[in-house]
């Protein structure tokens, strides 16, 4: 026992006979376990986030996983974001039933059931993926703001494509000391957190992002907003609106986006991950 | 220790403000990221009005906005590259345009 205590981690192989030239043993393993000591440490703590999650410690109210099965059951047909979590673990419907109870709308529009289509037309045209009423849609109504507001996004709309994932970087996130002091924090609506997706995720943890983003317009970005604003509005004397595809989410980051919270102070209003500044170049 | 703790969340959150807490412009593009983004939460916006138009003596983040604002609206090529725009995502095509809207709805025609 002491010499499993006091040794070192690998056993030295100076007195082992050399290892003939053909053996594949090195190969097997890496088939078995390609994972490394640091990644399956890395692994086994998402895991545990995910497990352990307090859906309080994230401004939300508290659920039970018997609880959170039966909400998913009970709306997954008027609120079908909550469907594609139901083949999952308790642990991944969960924190979706936790979502869906509190006020944020990450689970809405940036998670696995917005499908490419949907991503591409909200960048491109300001449909929101959360607007279920096609009509509306179209006209670029926004389905999660109250009364009937114009929808608002960015120059780049990205989901995280799997919900046990995005139920991982939520967990994950909230455990961030950043996100911790975001979250408990007494005053005003605090700063976003944007934390990198290897640090939440794992290495391969951009792998789980997809996304779209407006091609700028006479090579400037900002004149690409402007224009796509116009063209929503009605103006068709500037060019309609085009997107592209986000290539890699390597280097990306997941950004944590704050709010009052019904139960006392703050919860998390939306999640969602960024490609590096370099994808864009 | 807590200075070291401080530094390295900082070195792991990404935003302009946490890799640049002293950074030019630091607190403007974290107050107008934080509530003017598209993806803030509904009333964002009108939170943040309310908030600069009844300022609390106390409320040290709005008095520094209010003077960083200021102070970018007088020379907008001072802000550093292109950090507000990817803080805020503005559609106003231009830092400025974006700047002049914000300084207008909060302060209105005050100097």
């Amino acid at each position: 026992m002491g010499e499993i205590r006091d040794g070192q981690e690998e056993p030295e192989h100076v007195n082992r006979p050399e290892m003939p030239a053909i053996d594949d043993t090195g190969a097997a393993r890496q088939q078995v376990e390609p994972r490394s000591r640091a990644g399956y440490a890395a692994e086994l703590e998402r895991h545990v986030a995910l497990v352990t999650f307090e859906p309080r410690r994230a401004g939300l109210q508290e659920v039970s996983v018997n609880d959170a099965t039966a909400y998913l059951d009970k709306h997954h047909a008027e609120r079908p974001w909550l469907s594609v979590a139901r083949d999952y673990p308790p642990e991944v419907q969960r924190i979706f039933a936790a979502l869906d109870r509190g006020g944020g709308h990450a689970h809405i529009r940036h998670e696995g059931w917005v499908t490419e289509e949907m991503n591409e037309r909200r960048v491109r045209n300001l449909e929101d993926p959360a607007q279920l009423h096609p009509a509306k849609r179209m006209a670029g109504v926004d389905g999660v703001k109250v009364g009937d507001q114009p929808h608002r996004c960015g120059s780049i709309a990205t989901r995280i494509t799997d919900p046990e994932a995005f139920a991982t970087a939520f967990a994950q996130g909230i455990k961030h000391p950043d996100v911790r002091a975001a979250l408990d924090s007494p005053g005003p609506v605090p700063r976003p957190v944007s934390l990198p997706i290897s640090v939440i995720l794992g290495d391969d943890g951009h792998k789980f992002c997809s996304g779209w983003r407006l091609e700028p317009v006479n090579g400037s970005i900002l004149e690409a907003l402007a224009n796509r604003a116009a063209w929503v509005a009605g103006n068709r004397d500037v060019p309609e609106p085009e997107a592209r595809p986000v290539e890699t989410f390597e280097g990306g980051t997941v950004t944590y986006v704050f709010r009052a919270s019904t139960v006392g102070g703050h919860e998390i209003s939306t999640m969602y991950a960024d490609p590096s500044d370099e994808e864009a170049t | 220790m807590k200075r070291r703790r401080d530094r390295e969340r900082s070195q792991v959150n990404q935003a302009y403000w946490a890799r640049n807490p002293q950074g030019p412009f630091a607190t403007l593009i974290g107050v107008a990221a934080t509530y003017c983004h598209p993806e803030a939460y509904d009333g964002a916006y009108e939170d943040l009005t309310a908030r600069a138009r009844s300022a609390a003596p106390d409320d040290e983040e709005i008095h520094v906005f209010r003077a960083e604002l200021r102070e970018a609206l007088a020379d907008p090529s001072r802000l550093p590259d292109d950090e507000l725009f990817k803080a805020v995502q503005f559609s106003d095509g231009s830092n400025e345009a974006f700047l002049r809207r914000l300084w207008h709805d909060l302060y209105g025609d005050e100097p």
